[in-house]
């Protein structure tokens, strides 16, 4: 936490290459999200650029490190735009590397839980003004004038009297000797110029001329390409295998089983290492695997919801929360629901499929790849090897789609297998269908969900999920309800609503889960928010009302006010189906109104999503307006196109002929609008996601009386 | 040996007929724009032009490709002005921008064809290319951006 | 007044269907014969037989009505797939020639020959759906309807019986019996099916009743 001057001798010696720069960074006492700012020469000055978030060389280019992974939500264009704007440089004189895996340097890195800007912007902010305050300074003491006198603007200090200027460059040499200044006061929101704005993101030119690097864009000399062949029921061992046929293939040069560590599990396959990925992909196909499927359950998907429906009925589970005594105002009351909703599991299936590249060279590994949580494959895969953390260098590119599932350490921790063994950089590429049959996969749940009314009120609400919970695979506590149990609903009904429980009923299979995007919200909100709904009908309640009634705080009320104005909820017209559901997802609140009616034909169509995103503090508008239209297409998938199945212990779907995606033809005309107010940063990439599903069976509800309890439905078969 | 011509350079390229042009252009001659998303045509991310067309390159054959004009993302246009790539930028349509490479051969192609789509062009176009990021209202957006960029390009001309 | 003209106008038509449906075909047959004598060999015989013709279409229709067939004679314009015959999942349209429009060519994915692998674009080098302007819709016609179309110029393509029968050979229609791995054949060999079409159209191309 300590900061000091570095002597110039010093920062000469170590920029001597670049020229003279200011480099500014953090200490992270622990992994804490809110930490000092210090010169990064005082931490170890034969490191300053390695150990710098912010570098300004002598030519005024700013670099600033994006410490978290950029997989479509916008990290590349939002943690620069904060920073210029208390920095007061021109974006385009901002560049932008990513970090690579180091908790100590970054704090925590894990790109998941929407927590990039809400965890980190208070810092960038931060970071920034330290910058132009010691730029300032340096100006101010070259000019010897008062400080009060000059000011920032566009990459420049200006000295206000005589309208002199310094461009940043020539001042790095001499802010760099000052010690970083606590206490720096930051913007007010009104001074915003950059903050709030719709600006262009940086990585779009990138990403329409195919500049843009991804995980299976890395390339290195020498490289080889690897597929595996790994345990299609996750859980079974190699009994033995037959490479005749796959070493025949022309390119393919090595066979070899191989493991893949999921946490404190070992899954197993056998890899084919060829000269192209071509040859690899045909090396597999050519391979013949005898496996050993013993020792656990082959599950199939129905038998799957008929347990969870059946601890449902008998079955209290592990208490999350409690307040009241709903089992006794349920039993006691004139007018009670008790009713299951059923969601499906889902695979991530991000457009690149799962792949990373390393090159593992003796005594150390560096690793490539579309990786969400880079200091946590660092972490993992030096324990597994026995090494220090410092000898395993961890690379992100970045990502074509990650959420959640390039957050797990396995195919890190293969591709180091298999070039360990071949002794070349390796590339591992997952085939799609490697990418749909391995998981891991969102859990599918079964929730009950029992309410109370009375005199048209609602007296209380017991919820119990039954479903695999992500956290046993990472060692989680099982004895304990899952913490997740009520994401997703909203805490200021448990200021109005007397009587509320959660429950966890616990279930195990052998199928790896792991979170996916908006994780337990997007299942639970579709349970509780449908449940609500089905409340309000039972209690004789507009369904918008009824969360006006129960949703007393100021800032729920406001988010109701503008999803009635904007999505005309009371002029609804016959022939029209209106539906809503409101849910919260790390920090943000999402309200949705979804408006469905009938083609001609009598098939179901989705006219209108109207979207009210409340997530306080941001940065981009462009990119909360997209991160929720996103959200919404991928809601949509989930809940009338693609499921993922099982058979025998097999999953039963391969690719996108069978888990089928949304395209162009089904994404209905969606608005949305975000509220301001003074509130802290909440999520932005997953918020908007929960709420879909639930609105829009709410709206088929509201259009034919058909209620829809277990997802995911055909839309063309209402 | 197989010749190919990729955004009018000459390659000459040792490897098997049976690989898919996909493949060839990634491993073999380097150029990663084009992208692998399913290997069996259903997603449009490796789509480039061949003889001007938006064929899907990951079950094209090379020996389909041999002697045949290729274009691929790296090569729609010099300074990444073609109009797709201008609307796309104005209209910040990508995320994750993996499927975008295919989305903009795509929409190029359209383009061509019809200087004036309407909604129900651009879905007849564009059915062939997913995108999980869901930024389909933007693409849209875009397309009809760029072939109003277009019309003007050519009005100028 | 309208009405009832539009009604008798309809009512006349069914009329004539209805008396001449047995021989619409030879007749066209006969009409294409004579205006194309000078340059082809002449056509089949036709031995009229409406046992055995109709007989030997229900045969034919067992085969067109198969998804190697139907799904490429769709009532819309957009092909089928699968052996459910679902709508094609990318929704490519016909277009004018029935090889698709834009960035939705046939031959983008569908390639000179089956592509390898399960669930992979089957190929021809050919593949396309029939024209705008000859649909020659299979989906939802009953065996009568199917029938009558075939042969009726108007709606074939103006195709004579030779060359109804040379059909039968076509690349593209002898697809269906190479229909990639993992795909059902046709419900007969396609020697069966070219017999069965051929005795249909030689025994006078009569429609069955329903």
């Amino acid at each position: 936490m300590s900061t000091s001057n570095i002597s110039r001798r010093n920062f000469l010696r170590t920029t001597g290459i670049s020229g003279a720069a200011l480099c500014l960074g953090f200490m992270f006492s622990s992994s804490t999200e809110d930490a000092d700012v210090i010169n990064t020469g005082a931490a170890d000055p034969s490191e300053i650029e390695l150990n710098a978030w912010i570098k300004i060389d002598a030519s005024g280019k700013v670099t600033l490190v994006d410490h978290r992974a950029e997989m479509g939500q916008g990290s590349y264009q939002s943690v620069p735009q904060i920073l210029a704007e208390e920095l007061e440089v021109n974006l385009k004189d901002v560049n932008i590397i990513f970090a690579q895996g180091n908790k100590e340097k970054y704090g925590n890195q894990i790109t998941g839980g929407s927590s990039t800007i809400r965890g980190s912007y208070k810092n960038l902010l931060k970071l920034g003004a330290t910058a132009r305050v010691m730029l300032t300074a340096a100006a101010a003491a070259k000019w010897k004038v008062p400080v009060t006198e000059c000011y920032a603007e566009a990459g420049h200090i200006i000295h206000r009297p005589s309208s002199k200027r310094f461009h940043y460059g020539e001042l790095v040499n001499d802010a760099a000797k000052l010690e970083a200044p606590k206490d720096i006061v930051l913007k007010p929101k009104s001074a915003y110029k950059l903050i709030r704005q719709p600006l262009h993101r940086q990585d779009t030119p990138l990403k329409t001329n195919g500049v843009a690097g991804f995980g299976l864009d890395k390339k290195l000399p020498g490289m080889l390409y690897a597929t595996v062949e790994r345990n299609p029921r996750l859980r079974g061992k190699v009994k033995s295998y037959d490479d005749s046929a796959a070493l025949k293939v022309p390119g393919v040069k090595k066979v070899f089983k191989v493991q893949m560590g999921v946490f404190k599990t070992f899954r197993e396959g056998v890899a084919i290492v060829a000269d192209s990925t071509w040859a690899a992909m045909q090396g597999k196909k050519a391979l013949k695997v005898d496996w050993d499927d013993t020792g656990f359950d082959h599950v199939n998907t129905a038998d799957i919801y008929i347990s969870l429906e059946e601890k449902l009925k008998v079955e209290e589970g592990l208490i999350l929360k409690k307040q009241g005594d709903p089992e006794t105002a349920i039993s006691i009351a004139a007018k009670k629901l008790d009713i299951i909703y059923q969601t499906p599991y889902q695979s991530h299936s991000a457009m690149e499929p799962v792949n990373c590249v390393a090159h593992y060279q003796g005594d150390k590994v560096e690793i490539w790849g579309p990786i969400q949580a880079p200091e946590w494959v660092q972490e993992y895969i030096a324990g597994q090897l026995g090494w220090a953390k410092e000898n395993v260098i961890v690379n992100m590119t970045f990502l074509g789609g990650g959420f959640g599932r390039k957050a797990f350490m396995d195919y890190p921790h293969e591709a180091t297998m298999i070039s360990k063994e071949m002794g070349a950089p390796v590339q591992v590429v997952w085939t799609r269908e490697d990418d749909a049959t391995q998981g891991p996969y969102r859990p599918g749940f079964s929730y009950r969900c029992q309410g109370a009314i009375e005199n048209g009120n609602i007296t209380a609400l017991k919820f119990r999920m039954a479903g695999q919970n992500n956290d046993h695979w990472r060692d989680g506590p099982s004895n304990k309800a899952n913490r997740s149990t009520s994401e997703g609903f909203l805490k200021p009904y448990y200021d109005s609503i007397k009587n509320i429980s959660f429950a966890e009923v616990v279930f195990e299979t052998p199928i790896p889960t792991m979170w996916w995007r908006s994780v337990y919200a997007s299942t639970n909100g579709f349970a509780y928010e449908s449940f609500l709904d089905e409340m309000a009908h039972a209690a004789g309640k507009d369904p918008l009302d009824l969360r006006r009634q129960y949703l007393t705080d100021q800032r729920s009320q406001k988010l109701i006010d503008k999803m009635e104005e904007v999505s005309g909820w009371k002029n609804k017209r016959n022939n029209e189906g209106y539906g809503t559901a409101i849910t919260e997802c790390f920090s943000s609140t999402v309200g949705q109104v979804v408006k469905v009616s009938k083609n001609a034909d009598g098939r179901l169509k989705i006219d209108h999503v109207w979207a009210v995103m409340d997530c306080g503090w941001y940065v981009n508008p462009d990119i909360v307006k997209a991160q929720v239209e996103g959200a919404i297409l991928m809601g949509l998938g989930a809940a009338t196109i693609h499921e993922i199945t099982f058979k025998d212990g097999l999953v039963e779907q391969r690719n996108f002929y069978d888990y089928k995606m949304p395209r162009i033809t089904d994404m209905p005309p969606i608005d949305v609008f975000i509220m301001e107010n003074d509130e802290d940063a909440g999520g932005v990439g997953e918020p908007g996601l929960p709420a879909f599903a639930p609105a829009l069976t709410n709206a088929i509800f509201d259009l034919t009386g058909k209620r829809i309890r277990k997802l995911p439905f055909d839309l063309t078969k209402v | 040996m197989i010749s190919l011509n990729v955004n009018q350079k000459n390659y000459r390229v040792d490897a098997d007929p049976n690989m898919p042009l996909l493949w060839v252009i990634r491993d073999i001659i380097g150029l990663t724009g084009t992208k692998y998303g399913c290997g069996v045509a259903q997603c449009g991310a490796c789509t480039v032009h061949l003889n001007d067309e938006a064929v899907r390159s990951c079950v094209t054959k090379v020996s389909r490709a041999e002697g045949q004009k290729i274009v691929t993302i790296e090569g729609l246009s010099k300074e990444n002005d073609h109009p797709a790539q201008i609307a796309w930028n104005e209209e910040n349509v990508p995320q994750c921008g993996y499927c975008h490479s295919g989305q903009i051969m795509s929409a190029a192609v359209l383009l061509r064809e019809n200087p004036n789509p309407t909604d129900e062009d651009i879905d007849a176009a564009m059915a062939g290319n997913i995108c999980r990021c869901g930024t389909y209202l933007r693409i849209r957006k875009a397309i009809h951006l760029a072939a109003e960029l277009q019309r003007k390009g050519s009005a100028s001309k | 007044m309208k009405t009832s003209i539009r009604f008798k106008t309809k009512f006349r038509t069914f009329m004539i269907i209805g008396i001449m449906s047995s021989v619409v075909a030879t007749m066209a047959f006969t009409l294409n014969k004579e205006s194309e004598e000078a340059r082809v060999p002449p056509a089949p015989i036709v031995t009229k037989d409406s046992t055995a013709s109709v007989k030997a279409f229900k045969q034919v229709y067992t085969v067109l009505m198969s998804a190697r067939c139907m799904n490429c004679h769709p009532s819309g314009d957009i092909p089928l797939q699968g052996e459910d015959s679902h709508l094609h999942t990318m929704q490519p349209r016909r277009g004018v020639d029935g090889k698709g429009v834009y960035a939705m060519k046939c031959s983008n994915c569908h390639q000179p020959a089956n592509t390898p692998g399960l669930h992979t674009p089957p190929g021809n080098p050919n593949w396309h759906l029939p024209p705008a302007d000859m649909k020659m819709v299979f989906q939802g016609r009953t065996p009568r309807q199917l029938a009558k179309q075939l042969v009726d110029p108007n709606q074939n393509g103006h195709k004579d019986m030779k060359k109804l029968i040379e059909h039968a050979d076509d690349g593209l229609v002898k697809a269906g019996w190479n229909p990639g791995e993992g795909r059902k054949m046709p419900p007969m060999s396609h020697a069966a099916f070219k017999k069965a079409w051929i005795t249909w159209l030689t025994t006078g191309a009569y429609a069955p009743a329903k």
